[in-house]
């Protein structure tokens, strides 16, 4: 099998076409302090206050930023413990418990369209800031940031593609509210001052591109948003190549999308925007995804942030009696595996997913080529783990190891089954 | 609740691909020709098939033992390194045997296969670290020391190739050889005599198309691989003004298409990068026409297989190597391809 090979499959059809669950009533929520980019946090609160529903109750310090933390329940204030974060160090975790009353603060309140038209970039950075949005595809980039760009834009693509494999929360959530996701790209468009933007969506999910083009039909004629199709391979939705099939610009790896006038926002992180400008919310609720081939029922769930997975795999009816299996946060082909079903959905996990522990027995590599071919960066994963065998740190900047993106294709298409994106790993962090 | 194992993504792997498909493959992909050579040669062909496979398995699971017992392991009848269950040497004692003349005596088969699968695959380390093709080296390694014992019954490739300097200086020579063998018997393989899997390219192609099918083997090697030597045969051809079937006379003779098809493409041997793959068939193709215009012995593809086999790491060293084609790669392949034709045309103005 040399050949490339960039079609995963994709085990869509699990989820896809099952509604959406909710389940906004935890007994208590836990909301991390800190995360992949917060390492220290000030909370303004104490155990036993009541807090309401949007409430801000401290703040945590980033690197060269700071993120306000909101509740997403109303509730007393309970202790702070700790909990395995996906990037799989223990984190502090502060618990609320849920009152039900869902009763908002009064920082929460409906922006009439009047007020929101007269909105300038600054005004709206502002308010994103103040509601601790962040990429919520799973990068967890505070999204002002991308927002306050000096830069003159010429494009918005929104990345709804999807293209891991199982999951399905941000098919759904554009299946159910598309409105949303347009009025949130509206406003995107508006602080930006764009007049121009794509939706990128995968050319097998039709119901997807018949839903957006009717309500931008119906509703938003005004705007200029065209729905594009884009391939159905992996990883379309890594956003340069997405940019290269929408708009024919290859963007080269260490640059920012925006210096070609292009910027690219998740969908969820558009539903986000629309709730922060529209409703001033932070993010408390989300499309969820609770799926593989070791869960008794895979389902989709709209859940509140802060919600214990344990509790979500106990509605998808439990595990199937397999004696051993892998827990991912994130895709199947990116995302970290936890050894606990302890963890609490964050604001960036799109999914859990419940896979057989299947062993790979690796064979010798026969230099068959797929993982060159397949590379979308164009890099030569098997020499790069050559190199690594041999500890040949030259050899490894020479073949760009630096570029890899951990897409993990490499390891998927091996006719050998050696998990060859470990040694490219291993390579990147051996250079630096 | 079952236990949580910790892994490292990717959590997927791509079903229904492993080594032995391949292998198993190209085993497969070699039927048509097994077949059509114990139909022409009878027991001849089934002895030499049968002697080659049987002392390569034999030889493998021979060294793997000793290799345990110098590492000082339990003896065990099951050994492990063992590769018959992914069929590659199976499938490389298939490819030896049928690169060998019909009158090859058994112990010149054997001597060929143990060598070849021990100093071409086994000291390297095993399947995956070979630098040579086993059966490539076997074959060379048997012409060497055993030329006289090998014949034909005809000596088809005697008359292509061992004297190419008269084949090109003569054209009478030339067009006695095309008028006696017809180009679409060199096609078929029916009436021509020649190593017992190498004649009929029919089928040799059927058993390339059902590779290419399975994505088995990488078809730019073969295609730059003949393509070659169509396109060096074909200057010769303009340059001295002779018939165009000079060209298939070239391609369709002396073992091309099936060294191009099973032995080229085998991917251990062979460089990694897209481009790598054409400008490695490329030069198989260049060095073969040199050697069959050139040289002294016959088997040019054999040669240049195993001489550019040496220089598949430096198709792929870090400086140079890059799985895109780039515009300068493009114009650099284009000035190569066209000094090797001048040089080509040089050798043959001066050689008469």
């Amino acid at each position: 099998m040399i050949k490339k090979s960039k079609r995963v499959k994709d085990y869509k059809l699990l989820t896809k076409a099952l509604p959406t669950l909710t389940y906004l009533d935890p007994q208590s929520v836990f909301i991390l302090l800190m995360n992949n980019r917060c390492k220290t946090y000030d909370l303004s609160i104490k155990e036993g206050d009541h807090v309401l529903f949007g409430q801000q109750i401290g703040v945590r310090h980033g690197g060269f930023f700071e993120q306000p933390i909101h509740a997403t329940v109303s509730g007393t204030v309970g202790v702070i413990s700790k909990k395995l974060h996906r990037t799989g160090r223990k984190v502090d975790v502060l618990e609320i418990k849920n009152d039900f009353l869902e009763t908002p603060h009064e920082s929460v309140f409906d922006r009439p369209d009047s007020v929101i038209k007269e909105l300038t970039q600054t005004d709206m950075v502002e308010i994103i800031k103040d509601k601790s949005l962040v990429g919520l595809g799973g990068s967890g980039f505070p999204t002002y940031i991308k927002l306050a760009t000096k830069e003159k834009i010429n494009t918005i693509v929104i990345n709804a593609i999807e293209c891991e494999p199982y999951l399905s929360s941000d098919y759904r959530l554009i299946l159910e509210h598309p409105e949303e996701v347009i009025t949130g790209l509206s406003y995107i468009m508006q602080a930006l001052n764009v007049n121009h933007a794509l939706i990128a969506i995968k050319s097998m999910k039709n119901p997807l591109y018949e839903v957006l083009t009717q309500v931008l039909n119906v509703r938003f004629p005004e705007l200029n948003i065209q729905v594009v199709k884009l391939g159905n391979y992996y990883p379309q939705g890594w956003e340069v190549e997405m940019f290269e099939q929408a708009l024919g610009i290859r963007i080269p790896p260490g640059e920012l999308p925006t210096k070609y006038g292009v910027i690219g926002f998740n969908v969820s992180t558009t539903v986000g925007v629309f709730d922060a400008i529209k409703h001033n919310l932070p993010v408390t609720k989300r499309h969820f995804t609770v799926t593989g081939d070791a869960i008794k029922y895979p389902q989709n769930i709209f859940v509140r942030v802060g919600t214990s997975v344990n509790e979500l795999i106990e509605l998808c009816d439990g595990f199937t009696d397999e004696k051993s299996v892998v827990m991912v946060m994130g895709g199947p082909m990116m995302g970290t595996s936890v050894t606990t079903s302890d963890v609490v959905v964050s604001k960036t996990t799109t999914s859990v997913i419940i896979l057989k522990d299947v062993e790979y027995v690796e064979e010798q590599c026969v230099r068959c080529g797929s993982c060159v071919y397949s590379c979308p960066a164009f890099l030569q994963p098997v020499q790069i783990m050559n190199a690594v065998k041999r500890n040949d740190k030259d050899v490894m900047k020479g073949l760009r190891a630096n570029e890899c993106i951990e897409c993990g294709l490499c390891a998927y298409v091996c006719t050998s089954k050696i998990h060859v994106t470990d040694y490219v790993r291993k390579a990147k962090k051996l250079i630096g | 609740m079952p236990k949580i194992t910790r892994k490292t993504s990717p959590y997927l792997r791509r079903p229904k691909a492993n080594v032995t498909r391949m292998m198993r493959d190209v085993f497969i992909a070699l039927l048509p020709v097994t077949i059509f050579a114990i139909y022409k040669f009878g027991m001849a062909a089934v002895m030499i098939i049968l002697v080659s496979i049987l002392s390569m398995m034999a030889a493998e699971y021979i060294y793997y033992q000793i290799v345990d017992k110098l590492d000082d392991e339990k003896f065990k009848w099951k050994n492990k390194s063992f590769t018959l269950y992914n069929f590659s040497t199976i499938t490389s004692g298939l490819i030896y045997a049928l690169i060998l003349p019909d009158a090859t005596p058994w112990y010149v088969v054997m001597i060929g296969a143990v060598f070849g699968v021990v100093f071409g695959k086994l000291i390297f380390g095993g399947i995956g670290q070979n630098i040579f093709n086993p059966a490539a080296l076997g074959r060379v390694f048997i012409i060497v020391s055993f030329g006289t014992l090998m014949s034909f019954d005809i000596d088809i490739d005697a008359i292509a190739q061992a004297t190419p300097l008269g084949v090109l200086n003569d054209d009478v020579f030339n067009m006695a050889v095309l008028d006696s063998y017809s180009i679409a018997d060199l096609f078929t393989g029916m009436a021509i005599p020649g190593s017992i899997g190498e004649m009929s390219v029919i089928l040799i192609l059927i058993g390339g198309l059902y590779l290419a099918l399975r994505t088995s083997f990488e078809v730019r090697i073969p295609i730059a691989y003949i393509g070659t030597v169509a396109l060096l045969a074909g200057a010769v051809a303009i340059f001295k003004g002779i018939s165009f079937d000079y060209v298939l006379f070239h391609v369709f003779s002396g073992g091309l298409v099936f060294g191009a098809i099973f032995m080229a493409t085998d991917p251990i041997t062979s460089p990694i990068t897209k481009p790598g793959r054409i400008y490695f068939g490329f030069a198989l193709g260049f060095l073969t026409f040199i050697i069959r215009v050139f040289g002294a012995y016959p088997e040019g593809v054999m040669f240049a297989i195993l001489i550019m086999n040496m220089f598949v790491s430096s198709f792929d060293y870090y400086k140079w190597t890059n799985s895109k084609t780039t515009k300068r790669a493009k114009i650099i392949f284009s000035i190569v391809i066209l000094v090797s034709i001048i040089v080509t045309l040089v050798g043959v103005y001066y050689v008469e």
